[in-house]
């Protein structure tokens, strides 16, 4: 059997979920296991050679790029690789992080099958039966969310529905659409495929009004499953779209097309604003900010003739480290409180100084303050919709304003004077600060680093992203 | 061929209402399985039948794991085999003409729906799919029941690949959607063995 990059990102992966499954009861080395093959998979896609000849010492591996499989093609091609290789990276640090207390033990091995069929589904031929394989990644994504309770699986079933529901309308919009790259604006089958591939993008992608199910599993699910499969979902989704853009003229060019996507886009960002801004939950207000971000994508998505593209991709890393980071400071939250209702967490920034400070600035960074990860893209997105909008550009940046003032609110909550049993006035400030394990606060330290140094050198390290467009013959 | 294909689009309807107003879980598993035989000869009017029955077996074995995995879930806990706590007659009427308006929906838009979307697919092919997929959408808008959700979603996927096998016929497409079938299948025996655990098995 010839080897094949699908055999190495989309097989390889499965097989190694299985093996963690395996070792369901010994965590360490199903962490370790998952941990390595996700960082080690993301590795090669970022140094795999060009020419897909692989020497190790004497021996030369040649890979194809596709695999035959019932008749059709999984093709992952060479200038998919820098995706590949994020997603993979970014499973990683998740799995990095499935130790802390109240993480499913099977979210090692499933957030590693998820990746491989989003992979798959990035690389199928044709390539809307990837529909199939994204809700398929959706199935498998269940048995890691929470359904002891009522109001959890509620949540869970809502996502289920609108993710099956989402399906039809991208594959019939695929088949009328077969066979058809230009179309005269006045065709009727204009509107047909315009119609079933928004309602089929706005379930998958939570639009309002379809996201109520956002805000059911982030506040009733672990945090740390959470933000990976909601940064995992819509990333992945988003970048399956751009196949419609760049295969059909009549989407590329068209005006009205973008310009709802924008006004779409700007409505996201405004509804997420407000009610992250009054959320008195942390996990629901983390939800909220997801349909903000969500938002930012669209904006950038109707902006694509003004460059807003890149934007897009490049938005992806910073969001990631920075979903990772709120799930990962909630998650320690959580554990050490509880509950994370905004009074449960009352003086916490006493108590755990540098955890809490790394939740706000998670959340400042995806908000995009100035200095983190975000920023230099936000600013950009948004003085390019003011330009081409003024209304539009103002009611964004209201809309964005919203992560900002939770961001205050929750400060002033984790800065009040602590209960009776913590404030003792014999405690030094020292001694409150090694109630947190280093463990516990050292991924913090190091992600906000991470987060600065994006920050203050964008091109560096999010341009990469933007190579992916490669893939898209009509878009870079 | 066309005398068995109406009979086949009576089956559905017959068995998409009797989901829709009975709430036991033997009625509405039985009346999931004469959905998937009809459905099937549906298909048989597009595709082969090697591989149309792909569809009616996949889909028996997905009735048979979600009303195998709450037969045993009730037997564990000593519940009624009835879904709902109680059911008054008022609901059942209501269920029953919610049924009966997609009946009537259904034979008003399909028409059109063929002659704008579908043109070379047969009526009574569009007319079963969009019977199917319209009562699991009326399903899954008035009650979250694990059992009636999951078998909600597949009546609904039902429906669609009664329409798509007419468009299109390819192998991995049938392999990916008995995947799709079965994972759901799993996932609501999934969940009906976590919900059996807990509280929440019965919605009124």
């Amino acid at each position: 059997m010839t080897p094949s990059t699908p055999l190495i990102w989309v097989v390889l992966p499965v097989v190694v979920a299985a093996v963690c499954l395996l070792f369901q009861k010994r965590p360490v080395v199903s962490l370790l296991l998952a941990a390595v093959s996700a960082f080690g998979l993301a590795l090669l896609a970022a140094v795999f050679p060009e020419d897909l000849t692989l020497s190790i010492g004497p021996i030369t591996l040649l890979f194809e790029e596709s695999l035959f499989v019932l008749g059709r093609q999984i093709t992952l091609a060479y200038d998919i690789f820098p995706f590949i290789a994020f997603i993979f990276a970014m499973t990683g640090l998740w799995v990095l992080t499935s130790n802390i207390s109240g993480v499913p033990s099977t979210f090692r091995p499933i957030s590693l099958v998820i990746t491989a069929f989003l992979t798959a589904a990035l690389s199928v031929q044709p390539f809307l039966y990837a529909a199939l394989l994204i809700l398929s990644a959706v199935l498998v994504s269940i048995p890691m969310l929470n359904t002891a309770e009522k109001e959890s699986y509620q949540g869970i079933f809502r996502y289920l529905s609108f993710m099956t529901i989402a399906m039809p309308f991208i594959l019939i919009a695929g088949w009328i659409l077969t066979g058809v790259d230009i179309l005269p604006p006045e065709s009727p089958l204009v509107g047909q495929t315009v119609v079933l591939l928004g309602l089929g993008f706005a379930l998958w992608l939570a639009v309002f009004p379809f996201h109520s199910w956002v805000t059911m599993i982030s506040e009733h699910n672990h945090p740390i499953v959470v933000s990976f499969l909601l940064f995992i979902l819509p990333t992945t989704i988003l970048v399956f779209g751009l196949n419609f853009i760049d295969r059909y003229a009549f989407i590329r060019t068209s005006e009205e097309i973008f310009n709802v996507v924008r006004v779409i886009g700007a409505v996201m960002i405004v509804f997420g604003g407000i009610w992250t801004a009054v959320q008195d939950h942390l996990k629901r207000a983390f939800g909220f900010s997801t349909l903000v971000e969500t938002g930012f994508s669209l904006l950038a998505l109707g902006l694509s003739a003004e460059g807003g593209l890149n934007w897009m991709l490049m938005l992806f890393p910073a969001r990631a480290l920075g979903y990772w980071l709120w799930g990962y400071t909630l998650a320690r939250f959580e554990s050490h409180s509880g509950s994370l209702e905004i009074n449960a967490i009352k003086g916490f920034g006493r108590k755990f100084p540098l955890l809490s400070s790394g939740l706000i600035l998670a959340q400042l960074s995806v908000a995009g303050l100035p200095l983190l990860a975000s920023f230099p893209i936000k600013i950009a997105l948004l003085t390019q919709t003011f330009s081409i909008g003024p209304g539009l550009g103002l009611w964004s940046f209201i809309g964005s304003f919203g992560l900002f003032l939770f961001s205050i609110r929750l400060l002033i909550y984790l800065t009040m004077p602590l209960d009776s049993s913590f404030d003792d006035d014999t405690e030094t400030m020292n001694a409150r600060i090694t109630l947190e394990r280093r463990s516990e606060y050292l991924p913090v330290v190091l992600m906000v680093l991470v987060l600065l140094l994006i920050g203050l050198f964008p091109d560096t390290f999010l341009s990469g992203m933007t190579g992916i467009l490669t893939v898209f013959s009509q878009l870079n | 061929m066309e005398a068995l294909s109406t009979i086949a689009f009576v089956l559905i309807v017959m068995a998409a209402m009797m989901i829709l107003i009975f709430r036991d879980w033997r009625i509405t598993a039985a009346a999931l399985a004469v959905q998937y035989l009809g459905a099937f000869v549906l298909v048989t009017l597009s595709w082969p039948l090697g591989m149309a029955i792909v569809k009616l077996i996949v889909g028996w074995m997905a009735t048979a794991a979600v009303a195998l995995s709450w037969q045993a879930s009730t037997a564990r806990l000593e519940m009624p085999t009835d879904l709902t706590k109680s059911d008054s007659t008022g609901s059942l009427f209501f269920r029953g003409g919610a049924g009966l308006l997609i009946v009537l929906l259904n034979f008003v838009l399909t028409p059109s729906l063929q002659a704008r979307v579908f043109p070379q697919v047969d009526l009574v092919i569009i007319q079963g799919g969009v019977m199917i997929m319209g009562m699991a959408l009326m399903q899954l808008g008035i009650n979250s029941d694990p059992y009636l959700v999951i078998i909600s979603l597949l009546s609904f996927l039902l429906g669609f690949e009664v329409i798509h096998a007419a468009l299109e016929m390819a192998t991995l497409l049938t392999g990916l959607f008995v995947v799709v079938n079965l994972g759901l299948a799993l996932v609501g025996a999934y969940f009906i063995s976590k919900l059996g655990e807990g509280e929440g098995l019965h919605d009124s």
